[in-house]
Parts: C-alpha cells; sequence; structure tokens
C-alpha cells in the first residue's frame, strides 16, 4: 500500500473514530461540555491548517484568515437570518463567497511585480478591516445590529444541537486536514515550497507560480469560510466586534506558528495545543493571563523552536510518548485534577516542555544518533528529498 | 459647504496626529527593516501613563511628557538590543512585535480595564479649547499634535539630511553590511534610532490622552490608519508620512462629513489598499530614508 493510500485509510479510520464520541461520552456519563471542547478544538485545528496551506507553504505571510472566516460566518447568517434558506444549502455558498473574496484578491495582489511578503501582509490585514467596516454600513449585511442565529433549524438526521456541530465540524475539519495533506505532498505542494524558497527561481524553472499561489489562497479561504459557516451556529448571536476582530488571525498564526510552520501536521498540534491551554486557562479563572501567556508563548516559541514544535516531537518520540503517557496515567490515576482536559492538558505541558530543551543541548546528552547528527531536514523539505528519490 | 470646510480642517489636523503615530512605524520599517506592531500599543501605553500620571498627581498632562518620553526612548532601545541578539528578520519581526503588542494589550486591559478613560476637564485645560478662525473650529489638542507632527517631521528630515548621525542612518537602511565595513556603528545607530522611534509614538500616546477618551481596544482600530499613513509616505520618509498623515486625514473628514462617521474608516483601508497596489514605494519618493 502507498504511503498516500495508507493516510487516506487513516483518516477514514480517525474519522469513523471520532464521529461517535459523542454517543461514548453519553454512554459513560460524560459531561456534554467535552463534546463542546473537542469541537472548538476542530475549529481551530481548520481553521489553522487551512492557513497553513497559503501562509506554511507558499511563504505569504496573511493576516487575512479573519476576511475569509468572517464572510463565512456572514454568509451563513444572512442567508439564513434575513433570506430564510435552509442552513445546508447556505453552508456551501459560504465556503464559494470566501473562495471568491479570494480569489479577487489574488487575482489583484499576484499580479504585481513589486509584491513583497510584507505588502501582502498588510494588505491582508486591510481587507477584514474593510469587510467589517463594509459589513457595519451596509443594513442588508449587518448595519450595526448583529444577527440571532438560535432559532436556525439544522437536518434532524444530525442529532441534537451539540451533537451536530460536532458532527459538522468533525466533517469540515477532516476535509481541510486532509486538503493540507494532499497538497503538502503533491506537484502542487513541491510548488509552493519552491516558491516560499525562491520565488523567481522557481518560476524560471517552470513551476506556474501565480496559478499556484491562487491555488493555495483558495483552499486557504474556501475552508476558512466553510468553517466560519459552520461556526455562525455557535457563535448565536453574530455581530461585527466578535467576528472581524484580532481573535481568529492572532490564534492561527500562533498555533500554526508553535506547531510547525509548513508541515501539514504543524496547524494540527499546534490548535490542539494552544486551544486546550487557553481553555483550562479560562476556566481556571485567569482569563487576563491567557493572553499574556499566549502572546510570551509566540514570542518564545518564534525565536526558540524555529522548527516548530511538531518536527520535535516526531523526532523526539520516544520522549514524547514517554512524557505524555507517563504524566497522563499519573494525573488520572491520582485524580489529581478531577477533569480529564485538564490531565491532557498538563501531560501536554510537561511534553512540550521537554520539547524546549535546546537542539545542541539534547544532542550531547543522547549522543549523536544520526549520520548527519542533525534533527531530520528542515519542515517541508522532507518532501523534496522523498521526491527525488 | 462650511460643515464639510470644518471636516477637512479638522480632517487636516488630525493628519498631524496620524503623522506622529506612523512616524516610528516608519523609521523602524524604513530603517532597520523591523515591522513594528508594539509601536501601536506603546503609543496607547503612553497615553495610559498621562492619563495615570495626571490624575494621581493632579499635573498638567503636557508636563508628564518629561517622564513619559524619556521612559519610552529607553524601552525603544532595550527592544532593539533585544532584537539583536535574537538576530531578528523583516518577516519574524512581524511575528514577535505582534506578540509583544498581545502582552502589552492585555497588560493594559488587566491594570487600566475595559474601561473608558478620560482625564477630567478640571485637570485637562487644553481638552475643551478651541481657536475660531472665520467661523472654523481648531480644536486645541489636535492643534497641539499637528504642530508637533510638523516640527518632528522637519527636524527629523534635517537631522537625516544633514547630520552625521543622519548620514550613518541612511546608510544603514541602504546596506547595514556595508555600513559596518565603512565604520559606522551600526548597533548604536540602530539603538537610537529604535528610541526615538518609540519616543515619537509615545508623544502620539500623550495627544492622545489630552485629546480623547482611551480603552484597550483603541489600538487595533490605529491599524489601518497608520499603516496607510506609513506605506503612503513612504518607508523611513518623515516629510512623506506628514504628507500622507494629512491626506489621509482629510479624507476621512470630508468622507465623515458626506457619508457618515461610519464611512471614514472605509476610506481609510481604501486609500491603505491602493496604496498598497499602487505605490508600495510611497508617494514622493527618491532616496530610501529622509
Amino acid at each position: 500500500m502507498s504511503s498516500r493510500a495508507r493516510a487516506l485509510l487513516g483518516f477514514l479510520v480517525a474519522g469513523l473514530l471520532l464521529a461517535f464520541i459523542p454517543e461514548l461520552t453519553e454512554a459513560i456519563d460524560l459531561p456534554r461540555f467535552y463534546v463542546i471542547f473537542l469541537f472548538t478544538v476542530f475549529f481551530w485545528v481548520a481553521q489553522a491548517s487551512s492557513w497553513n496551506v497559503l501562509t506554511g507553504y507558499s511563504g505569504y505571510f496573511s493576516f487575512g484568515q479573519g476576511a475569509w472566516y468572517g464572510i463565512g460566518v456572514y454568509t451563513v447568517a444572512v442567508l439564513t437570518g434575513k433570506h430564510g434558506w435552509s442552513f445546508v444549502t447556505a453552508l456551501p455558498v459560504a465556503g464559494l463567497f470566501a473562495l471568491v473574496a479570494g480569489l479577487l484578491l489574488g487575482v489583484v495582489v499576484f499580479r504585481l511585480r513589486r509584491l513583497t511578503g510584507e505588502i501582502f501582509a498588510l494588505t491582508t490585514l486591510a481587507i477584514a478591516f474593510v469587510l467589517a467596516s463594509l459589513a457595519r454600513i451596509s443594513p442588508a449585511i449587518d448595519g450595526g445590529t448583529g444577527t440571532f442565529m438560535t432559532g436556525t433549524p439544522l437536518p434532524s438526521f444530525l442529532g441534537e444541537f451539540t451533537t451536530a456541530m460536532y458532527r459538522l465540524t468533525l466533517v469540515v475539519m477532516l476535509l481541510t486536514v486532509l486538503a493540507s495533506y494532499l497538497t503538502h505532498d503533491s506537484r502542487l505542494g513541491w510548488g509552493l515550497f519552491s516558491i516560499r524558497d525562491d520565488e523567481p527561481v522557481a518560476g524560471g524553472l517552470g513551476v506556474p507560480v501565480f496559478r499556484y499561489k491562487m491555488v493555495a489562497l483558495g483552499i486557504n479561504a474556501f475552508f476558512a469560510g466553510l468553517m466560519g459557516g459552520v461556526w455562525a451556529l455557535q457563535l448565536g448571536f453574530v455581530t461585527i466586534d466578535d467576528v472581524f476582530n484580532i481573535r481568529v488571525p492572532l490564534f492561527v498564526i500562533l498555533m500554526t506558528v508553535l506547531g510547525g510552520l509548513g508541515h501539514w501536521m504543524g496547524p494540527v498540534v499546534g490548535a490542539v495545543i494552544i486551544y486546550t491551554l487557553s481553555d483550562r486557562l479560562n476556566s481556571a479563572g485567569l482569563t487576563d493571563v491567557n493572553q499574556i501567556i499566549i502572546g510570551s508563548l509566540l514570542v518564545v516559541l518564534a525565536l526558540a523552536v524555529k522548527e516548530g514544535l511538531y518536527v520535535r516531537l516526531r523526532d523526539r518520540w520516544v520522549t514524547t510518548l514517554v512524557t505524555f503517557v507517563g504524566v497522563m496515567a499519573i494525573t488520572t490515576v491520582f485524580d489529581i485534577t478531577r477533569s480529564l482536559i485538564s490531565d491532557f492538558a498538563i501531560s501536554m505541558v510537561a511534553t512540550v516542555l521537554m520539547m524546549l530543551i535546546p537542539k545542541g543541548v539534547w544532542d550531547r546528552v543522547r549522543g549523536r544518533d544520526r549520520p548527519d547528527g542533525g534533527e531530520g531536514p528542515p519542515v517541508g523539505m522532507e518532501t523534496m528529498a522523498e521526491a527525488g528519490k | 459647504m462650511d460643515l464639510l470646510a470644518q471636516g477637512l480642517v479638522t480632517g487636516v489636523l488630525i493628519g498631524g496626529l496620524y503623522a506622529l503615530m506612523s512616524l516610528g512605524v516608519s523609521l523602524s520599517w524604513g530603517a532597520l527593516k523591523i515591522i513594528n506592531l508594539a509601536h501601536f500599543s506603546f503609543i496607547l501605553l503612553s497615553a495610559y501613563l498621562v492619563y495615570q500620571l495626571t490624575v494621581s498627581f493632579e499635573v498638567d498632562p503636557l508636563l508628564t511628557m518629561v517622564v513619559v518620553l524619556p521612559l519610552f526612548f529607553v524601552v525603544g532601545s532595550l527592544m532593539q538590543i533585544f532584537f539583536h541578539i535574537v538576530n531578528i528578520d523583516e518577516f519574524k519581526s512581524l511575528i514577535v512585535t505582534f506578540g509583544i503588542f498581545i502582552i502589552l494589550q492585555s497588560l493594559m486591559q488587566t491594570i487600566w480595564s475595559a474601561d473608558f478613560r478620560r482625564i477630567g476637564s478640571g485637570l485637562n485645560s487644553y481638552e475643551s479649547g478651541s481657536i475660531f478662525i472665520g467661523g472654523i473650529a481648531l480644536p486645541l489638542p489636535s492643534m497641539m499634535a499637528f504642530i508637533a507632527a510638523l516640527i518632528i517631521a522637519i527636524g527629523m528630515s534635517l537631522l537625516l539630511s544633514r547630520s552625521y548621525f543622519g548620514k550613518a542612518v541612511r546608510a544603514v537602511a541602504q546596506d547595514e553590511e556595508m555600513a559596518r565595513a565603512f565604520g559606522v556603528d551600526t548597533n548604536r545607530v540602530a539603538v537610537i534610532l529604535s528610541g526615538l522611534s518609540a519616543a515619537f509614538s509615545a508623544l502620539a500616546g500623550v495627544f492622545i490622552a489630552v485629546g480623547q477618551t482611551i480603552f484597550p481596544g483603541l489600538a487595533v482600530s490605529w491599524f489601518g490608519v497608520v499603516f496607510s499613513v506609513v506605506i503612503l509616505g513612504g518607508l523611513g520618509h518623515t516629510v512623506g508620512a506628514l504628507t500622507a498623515g494629512v491626506i489621509v486625514g482629510s479624507a476621512a473628514g470630508a468622507a465623515a462629513v458626506l457619508w457618515g462617521p461610519l464611512a471614514a474608516p472605509l476610506v481609510t483601508f481604501l486609500i491603505l489598499i491602493a496604496a498598497l497596489l499602487f505605490r508600495p514605494q510611497g508617494l514622493l519618493t527618491s532616496r530610501s530614508v529622509a
């Protein structure tokens, strides 16, 4: 079986296993909160993964995540709330609108000869603010009053609200990660990596630079919008300040930079870690400290673990497994925190701390067990190496 | 018509404040290749400090400058030393300063809460003052900010074009390694310039504390205006920043009068996008930094 077929099978199995967690929690009488926690993680995994396809793979730093997400939220809110569409028909339109908006931006921006990464970043930053102003001015979109989503009927086969949200976010999340994975290990992915490394050379060697960047931006916008559309239901009351704020782009950047920019697993790992941590801090009543810790993490990790946590977790997988399972076992058996999520968070933090040990120290302690003395190729580059084999 | 004229004049004066807010970002991006998002929280932090000092010690708000400006000069210098130690590039600076921005934002939110703060009119004699010329009111706080921006823009421009320090800054902006090879102490130049940039941002904060109500969410709302001004004015161009500030300010002022106050941010951001797309090198540019 090829590695891609194996991975696809893996996605299918993971999806099937995850699909029945709501029933499982009911069967063993866990609080409903666990399901809500999980689908919020799914939301962030999808957002971060879609962002990674553009920024991680092609190297074009985007602040535009909030714009694509916001378009998705508002499409569903306006179509179901003001025009009486059903949710199921409105949801694909949310993805499509975000896709169209993304491609429109791409057509203008990627045609510019003088475009640099910084100019692109600031343009995407401005897009979200322009959309927010438009929504505020136009009564057809919002007009500053907000839209109630609580009465939106959902198809009955999805079950009651929490279960339905869980299933919807799960499907969109799996599709997003799958798209991110398939892009990573494909001609498109290698093309994007080469654009990131040296765009003029990539173009000179025959990579269709413009088309690949458009596709990456399209994937980013489409899945962010689709997940935004689902999330409109969870928001309940959609307002401009809630939707177009700095939170979504901020968390997405943070999660991906932490997990590893450029590898498809990076944002998945990052999203799980950051969301779990921020959820625990919030529930411990440390909301104010939350952002401070997260900001500090961004600074430290951007400077200290340049290749991202995922690569380190993979290279030190024995340590990862032992630390995580060990701490998890201790906390669960002695029931230290009385909450599975807190146990999970503690084990995770312990594992991450093990990963923070600098490379130099690590190699000295463990001895160099690789012929090249390194810790694996830089993120993304391994696909190029495999392609050459 | 009078209303439009008033809107334009107010806009031009606010443009001075915009320029003052943008100078720090512009200088550090243009000359040091650091896109410093932390400047947005510097401006707000300085405004909060001015508010706190004025209220606690019941002094004239403009007097607090004596404390606030040197303080931020030191903060800015230390920040550059930190960036130098961790060897940061343009792209990474965006991420790292974004992290610093978040930290400072939540610190301010923790200390001063999300409430609206304003220096009481008993302590602030400038707030409600206006000068009238032919039926058009010139509000005192924006007037002062405009004059300060004018002095700093011209002063910095002269400093950069005439002095040895200015020559060194321009050399660093053009090619840092070459400048070092020719004996310029590039680290010292960078540290001083970063300190100056932070002090300019702090000065903008002083006028904001004097002229308006402050709250933590304010910093994010400045992104569009400041980057419009920085890009339109040209990276590292102080006079360009002032010109761009006036253009953006008066356009937003006119839009507010013609289409209502909600249209003002839309116009600002459309100017930013237009500037990014058509004149990413700035409006009146020939040299890299001046």
